[in-house]
This record gives C-alpha cells, structure tokens and sequence, in this order.
C-alpha cells in the first residue's frame, strides 16, 4: 500500500520549492487563546502526509488555515497549485442533490460535470438526485469528497476521514485515495485520529500537540515509534 | 474575574442608584416625576427584552402589546370592582400566559419567527381593541381607573408611584441578575452571540427561551399594570408598535442581556425621546417633524450602536474600563467573547432548515 | 356572480404583489438567513419613486423600471449596512428594524403623510363574467408571473442559483468551495430589493400607500412566505396568493375593517402549523 518512491527524498527536503503546499512559523489565535504556535509542514508534490494528534491539537485550525477561513497572526503560507479541503465532519450541502453538492466543487472553475466522480464512487451514481442531507454518514462523506475533487486540485487535505464510519466503509474510502494519489499525482494531506490508518497509506507524518507540531518523519517509522505507539496506537511496547 | 470586576462595579452603582432613587422623587416636578415613573417602568420591560434578546437570541416586537394588555387586565378588572392589588397582581399573570400559549410554538421554529409573530400579536391586539368597546372602550379607552391600594396603604400621588415603581424595578432586576449570572444563562447567552445564529436547539434549550419570553412579557405585564393606575386612563394610542421598537433599542443601547443596561438603555432613549418632542414641537416647523426626527434618531441610534458598540453602552463602558485597569487575568475574557465570534465561521452547524427541493 | 369574481380577481393580483414580497424575503432568508424586517420598505420606496418620477414628467414604463432599479440599490445599501462585516444574525435583524423605521423617516420626510397613487397603465377597464377589471391588475398578473419564473428557474435550474441556495444551506461548506457568502447575500439583498420595489411598482396604483404601509404590506408578505418555511420561492407564491384571496374575500363579504386582523390570525396559525411540523427540540 506504501509508495516508497520519493519518500526519503522529500523527507530530506524542508520548505523545498517542490511542495505544493507549505506552512512557515504559522501562528494561530483564537482571540487571546493560541491554537498553532509556529506551525511549519510541507507537503511535496504528489506526496501523501499525514497529520496525527489528539484531539484539540490544532489540526482542524491548521486546515481552516490553510484553506483561508481562519486567518493567521503570523507565518506564511505557501501553496504552488490548488487546493481542496475536506472539512471536519463532512460539511455537505443538506438540502441540495448529491449532484448539486458535488457540481459546486467547481465554483473556483473547471468541469461542472460529475461523471467522472460518479466513475470514482459508483455507489453515488444512483443517489444523485436525493438530497444530501438523507444520505448516510459514509455516503455523505463521499460526496465531501467528490466536491473536493471536482475542484481539480493539487493537493487535497481531508480532516479526519474516518470519523463515524464503519472500518469497512473507511478503507474503501481510503483506498479511493490511495488510487487517486497514484493515478492522478494528487498529494494528500490527511488529518486522522485512526492513527494506524493514517501512517499506513501516508508515506511521512506529523504529530501535532497543543499546536507544536511534536514529531515528524517517515511514517513508517513513525509508526515504529515506542512514544507514537504509546499515544495513538493504543501499544506499549 | 470578570464576575468579581462587574459585582465591584455594580455594587457600587446599586448603592449610587439606590441614593439617588430615593431622593429624586421628592425634588422632582410632577412633569419630571412623571418621567421618572416612565423610566422606571420601561427599565422593567427592557429587563425582560434584554434577558430574552441577551440569552434566547430572539426579539420580540410584542412587548408593547404585552405593556398594553397588562395595562387592560389591571384596567378592567378594577373597573369590574376587583380590588386594585388583585387587578395588579393579575396584569403579568394574564400577560405571561398569554406569552407561554404562543411561545411553545413559535420558539420552535428556527430563524426569527418570534419577531414577526410578536409583531402580529401587536397588530391583532391594536385591531381588537377598537372592535370590543363594550369591555375595552374602544378607541377611547377606559378612565375613572380607581388609584392603587396595597392593605391600608393608598398610592395615589406621583411620588408614591415612583416609589412603588423603582421597588419593582429593583425585584425585577434581581431576578435578572439571578438569571444572567446562572451558569445556563452564560452559556445561552454565548449562543445568542454566534455570528450564525446556529443554535443547539436541544429541548433543555427551548425551555429556557420560553422562560424568558414568558418573564419578559410578564415584566411587561407589571410594567403596564402599574401604568394603568398610575396614569389612571388606557387607550390602544399608548402602545403603538413603534413603542414596541423604541423597547428593542433601549436594549440595544444597554447592551443586551445586562441588567445596568436596561436602565440606562430606558433612561437615555425616555430622554431622548422627550428632547425630540420638545424640539420638533413648534407651531412654526410642520406638524410631522416630530415623527420624522425621532424615527430617523432611533434608527440611527440602533444601526450606530450595533455596527460600532455591539455590546451597548454599558459593555463598551466596562470593557473600556477593564482596559484601563489593563490587569491581565480580566482581559482574559474579553477574549473569549472574540472567540465566539470565529468559532462559529468554522464551526457553522451544517444545517438548519429545509430547502424545499422542487426548486 | 359579479362580486365573487371581482372579489377573486383583485384578490389574485393583490395576492401576487404579496408574493413579489414574499419572495423578496425568501431570496434574503435563504442566503443570509436573516429575516429582513425593511422588506416591506422597499415596496413603499418603489411606488413612491414611481409617482415622483411620474410626476417629473418622465414617461411610464421608464418611470416603473427606474423606480425598481432604485429599490434594488437601496436593497443594496441595506444589505451592506445589515451584513456587511462579522456580525451576529440577531444583530443583522435588528439593523433591519432600525432601516425600516429609517426608511418611514425618509418616506414622511419628502413624501409626507398622504396617501399616494398613481394612475398605472392608462387603458379602459374590461368586462370579465359581467365584473369591471382594470387594466392594472393584468399587468400586476403579467409582471410577476414573468418574474416568478425568472426567480424559480434562476435559483433551481442555474449553476448561480446553487451557489446561492449553498450559502444558507452550509455557509460554511460554500465558502471552502470558494463561494464569496458575504458578495451572495448583498446580492440576494439586492434582489430582494427589486422585488419588493416592483410589488411597490405594481401595487400603489391600485391602493394608495402612506408612508408607514411598510409593516403592514411586510407583515403580509412575511406571512406568505411563511407558508413555505421562509426557504421555498414556490410555496411563497402560493401564499401571496391565499392571503390576497383570503383579505378580499373577507373585506368584500364581511367587513373591511376585519381584512387586516384576520389576515394577522391566519398568520399566527401558519406559524404554529409550521412549528407543528418541527419535531420537539430539534432542527432536522
Ligand atoms: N472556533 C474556535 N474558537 C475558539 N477556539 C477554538 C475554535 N476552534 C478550535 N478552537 C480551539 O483551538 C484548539 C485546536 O482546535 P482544533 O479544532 O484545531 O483541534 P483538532 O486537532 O482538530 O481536534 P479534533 O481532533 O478534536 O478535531 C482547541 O483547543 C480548540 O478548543
Ligand atoms: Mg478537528
């Protein structure tokens, strides 16, 4: 499920100008209440990262960041293509269609047609004329998705993608993105807290705490990591 | 903190408010103490409005008809030859069920139902009223109210109203203070902050917004009970709707949901309201300028006031106050009200209605 | 014969002009999510700049399409003042309250306190099942069904009127797709004024308006919009048109002074019919 390619490479390779995506010192406030304390990731082209941490670590902020709904105090972003955000818990449009939520991905500009999401996902074919809002957790997660994807972005950050879902649901989901990354050279920025998940299908990761980002690396090896066992993986060993 | 700053405050204001409030009525003109009366009585009403804008999110443009029927219970029933205090004690009673009855449905639906429902009530009761002269007098209104008697004690002059008034007021913002310093009031009251209006709506919830829109009317109801015999006379032509509205901007120039507030938001538009009478009022400038002048001032005063101080007068006066104190653990919070107003950008509920989908 | 049909002629066109409002509030609810209480103001600021235009001399036609431009830049300005910046949906309603008194300000002040009309498209009345029906009420007819098909094809059927029905349905979720909310509720507000000014347009030929007809005619048109949960263009429509109906009926057959209090009833049992249709405690 690993692709190894250019792992080592980009590991190596901070702030490169070969990232689609790359945060420095990024610094954001709730008010008074600090949720990212310098904050610095990349993301290469075409890469598949991860972002792990528990729960009000920052990394939804750092999304809502990095899709311009939160502005930050300091720091910048860096982002050579186009970017799409899987939000938090789905955040479809309820009471349009699926065909409706998924054609608005492409309000930026691009293709309005859903064909080729309905190819991707076949189990939304059918569904295309209910409302959003009727379609169970799995299958609105999906359309959150496609919406992302019909924006025909670069890179695309997904927040927590197994949120609620059936394990069987969440791999099928998953492997969906594995493919795209592959096919289509989409790097992938996921935010998860099935830690596992996470490491497996991602080729490097960030641990974020309290907005620190505290450990980054290989996932591989992350997940060979005594403290990163101890904290996500539900292991001591 | 912030609790322990605002008690220090008000403690000190209450007992200013307090000297103050027992010795005008005794140096007052009658004009003037007639005033004083009014501003009492609005104080009560916007309490009310000011917990429900404060903490259910909701305005209600029927707190004048509220005013109004708790004015016309106290009214009739005197007349039938209750005995004033029973007639008194009926007005909030009448005007508090009367607001459960068509809160239970009406809280229940999302946006701001409550507003234009409200609004109708206002609208139905000045339509009523002409239609059933026999019991209400009609367009006339009732006279001959009969003065006010509490036991052996007889409140007929102004300074007994004043008196009798600035005690409720001073039990009615108990009550609200009760109320705001409640830990779900605090909570209630950060929802009806969220710049999105998204609201949990769970059932605890609609309980509490339906108890204060019941309170509130009730505050009204008193408010208008006392009116009645204090003025002696009713008639539809003392609560207009934009009576309704002038209680609405009270609040907001008090800040919503703070008990100083509704004082001072009362006191300053009463003023205000009279200065603009007495100067539009010249037999040499047109007869409607009045109008225009004060509701081209109220509008201005409104949007001015939410656009720039949305906390009111007395939130931009504590916050400014905290700022010159500038002691950190206070400022503390004044942040987190900044905090509301993010958190509900990104953290918007995905849904609260029904599109219809043939559209 | 001849009364019911007047009674139910006057009543539909009347009952249309309600539904031009009733969309108006539609339009603004649905993307703003903000019940603007000025709606009812734009109405009055449409008829109102007609007959001044009119009184210019400028010819109709030219006069009714300028005084509905007009409405939608106050519904413009309006929108800015209410929406514009971070503030909370209360406080957006209350800035509309205080608009609609503003504009009662500005109404009095340069139109003062008469009732106003004007004649509409000049032409002889014709004779339907024995009843006189002025030309007016065609063109009231005419008018709005031209726009409710505009409005319900603009927001159901265009890649545009998606993007505006996104921003009340998840402002959120429309903003990450790259819709600008804020642009598409001044927008909406806009819209919302023009609608409002051709009710306006459309209506004071018809019955005089004064300066403060703004609650009532918003109170109206809230109350059909409320029919379809204040989110459905179509529902509106038809509630336009009961409460055009209904109101004429009553005052033909029963007493006018009675159209106003049960039209305010009707509106009290619409809402608690709605809220009869939202379960206990929750919100979908
Ligand atoms: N809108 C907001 N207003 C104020 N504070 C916020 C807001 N959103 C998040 N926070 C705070 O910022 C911190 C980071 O929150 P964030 O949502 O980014 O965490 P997270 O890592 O996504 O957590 P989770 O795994 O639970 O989704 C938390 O302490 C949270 O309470
Ligand atoms: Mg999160």
């Amino acid at each position: 499920m690993k692709s190894t390619e250019s792992t080592v490479d980009s590991a190596n390779r901070l702030n490169s100008h070969d990232s689609v995506l790359a945060t420095i010192d990024l610094v954001v406030r709730y008010g008074v209440s600090v949720a990212l304390h310098g904050v610095s990731i990349h993301v290469g082209k075409g890469e598949m990262v991860a972002l792990i941490g528990p729960n009000g670590a920052g990394k939804s902020t750092l999304l809502n960041t990095l899709s311009g709904i939160i502005r930050p105090a300091s720091g910048r972003i860096v982002c050579n293509g186009k970017l799409a955000h899987v939000p938090e818990g789905r955040q479809i449009f309820p009471d349009l269609t699926v065909d409706d939520n998924i054609c608005l991905g492409a309000y930026r500009g691009g293709s309005r047609d859903p064909a080729p999401m309905y190819e991707l996902f076949p189990q939304l074919q059918r569904l295309q004329n209910r409302r959003a809002g009727g379609l169970s957790g799995g299958e609105q997660q999906m359309v959150a998705i496609c919406r992302a994807l019909m924006a025909n972005p670069d890179v695309i950050a997904v927040d927590e993608l197994s949120q609620g879902l059936a394990p069987l649901v969440v791999s099928d989901i998953a492997r969906h993105l594995v493919e795209l990354n592959k096919q289509n050279g989409t790097a992938v920025l996921l935010v998860e807290q099935n830690a596992q998940l996470a490491l497996n299908i991602t080729s490097r990761a960030y641990v974020i705490e309290n907005g620190h980002i505290g450990l980054e690396g290989r996932s591989s090896d992350l997940l060979r990591n005594p403290a990163v066992r101890a904290a996500y993986l539900g292991g001591v060993r | 903190m912030r609790i322990r700053a605002n008690r220090k405050i008000s403690s000190y204001a209450v007992i200013a408010a307090g000297m103050i409030t027992l010795a005008l009525p005794l140096t007052l003109s009658s004009t003037n103490t007639e005033i004083y009366v009014t501003v009492g009585l609005y104080t009560i009403v916007v309490a009310g409005l000011s917990l429900l804008m404060g903490f259910a999110g909701q305005v209600s443009l029927g707190q004048a008809a509220f005013y109004g029927i708790g004015s016309y219970t106290a009214a009739i029933m005197a007349l039938h030859g209750w005995s004033p205090l029973a007639a008194l004690i009926a007005a909030p009673i009448t005007t508090a069920f009367l607001a459960f009855l068509i809160g239970i449905p009406l809280l229940r639906l999302k946006g701001h139902a409550l507003a234009f429902g409200t609004l109708a009530v206002q609208l139905i009761f000045l339509a009523v009223i002409p239609e059933t002269a026999s019991l209400t007098g009609g367009s006339i209104g009732l006279s001959a109210i009969p003065s006010l008697r509490i036991g052996p004690l007889a409140i007929s002059s102004g300074r007994d109203y004043a008196y009798l008034v600035w005690i409720v007021v001073l039990v009615t913002l108990i009550i609200a203070r009760n109320i705001v310093h409640s830990r779900p009031g605090r909570g209630l009251r950060a929802m009806a902050a969220s710049v999105s209006g998204a609201s949990a709506t769970g059932v605890e919830v609609e309980r509490y917004k339906l108890k204060d829109f019941t309170l509130s009317a009730a505050f009204a109801g008193i408010a208008g009970g006392i009116y009645a015999f204090f003025i002696g006379y009713v008639s539809p032509d003392a609560f207009p709707v934009v009576l309704s509205i002038e209680f609405v901007i009270m609040v907001v120039v008090g800040g919503m949901g703070t008990v100083t507030g509704a004082l001072v938001g009362a006191a300053l538009i009463t003023v205000i309201s009279q200065v603009l009478t007495t100067l539009g009022t010249s037999p040499s400038l047109p007869p409607q300028l009045p109008t225009v002048l004060s509701l081209g001032v109220y509008a201005v005063i409104l949007v001015a006031i939410l656009r720039l101080l949305p906390s009111g007068l007395v939130g931009a006066f504590s916050s400014l106050w905290k700022k010159a104190q500038a002691a950190s653990p206070v400022s503390q919070f004044k942040a987190d009200e900044n905090v509301e107003a993010v958190s509900s950008v990104d953290k918007e509920e995905p849904n609260e209605f029904t599109l219809v989908d043939e559209v | 014969m001849t009364a019911f049909v007047e009674y139910l002629l006057t009543g539909v066109s009347r009952g249309l002009v309600f539904s031009l409002l009733a969309m108006g509030f539609v339009l603004i609810y649905r993307v703003t999510r903000v019940v603007n209480f000025a709606q009812g103001a734009f109405a009055i600021f449409g008829g109102f700049i007609t007959y001044s235009l009119l009184k210019a001399g400028i010819p109709h036609g030219v006069s009714e399409l300028l005084a509905i431009l007009a409405a939608g830049l106050i519904g413009l300005i309006f929108g800015i003042i209410a929406i514009g910046g971070d503030i909370p949906l209360l406080a957006s309603l209350v800035i509309t309250i205080g608009l609609s008194i503003f504009s009662e300000a500005i109404g009095m002040l340069i139109w003062g306190t008469t009732p106003i009309t004007y004649s509409g498209l000049a032409g002889h009345d014709f004779v339907i099942f024995g009843a006189f029906i002025q030309r007016q009420y065609l063109i009231v007819v005419i008018a709005s069904l031209v726009v409710f098909v505009a409005v319900l094809y603009g927001f159901g059927r265009t890649y545009f009127g998606k993007a505006m029905s996104a921003c009340a349905s998840n402002p959120y979720a429309a903003r990450l797709s790259g819709i600008n909310v804020k642009r598409m509720g001044l927008i909406a507000f806009t819209l919302g004024g023009a609608l409002g000014g051709l009710a306006g347009v459309l209506i004071t030929p018809l019955s005089p308006l004064t300066y403060n007809a703004d609650i009532s005619l918003g109170i109206t048109g809230f109350a059909a919009a409320i029919v379809g949960g204040l989110t459905s263009p179509g529902l509106a429509v038809l509630g336009g048109l009961v409460f055009g109906i209904a109101e004429q009926f009553v005052a033909g057959y029963w007493s006018p002074s009675n159209e106003t209090a049960v039209a305010l009833a009707l509106l009290i049992v619409l809402l608690l019919w709605q809220a009869k249709r939202v379960p206990a405690g929750g919100l979908e």
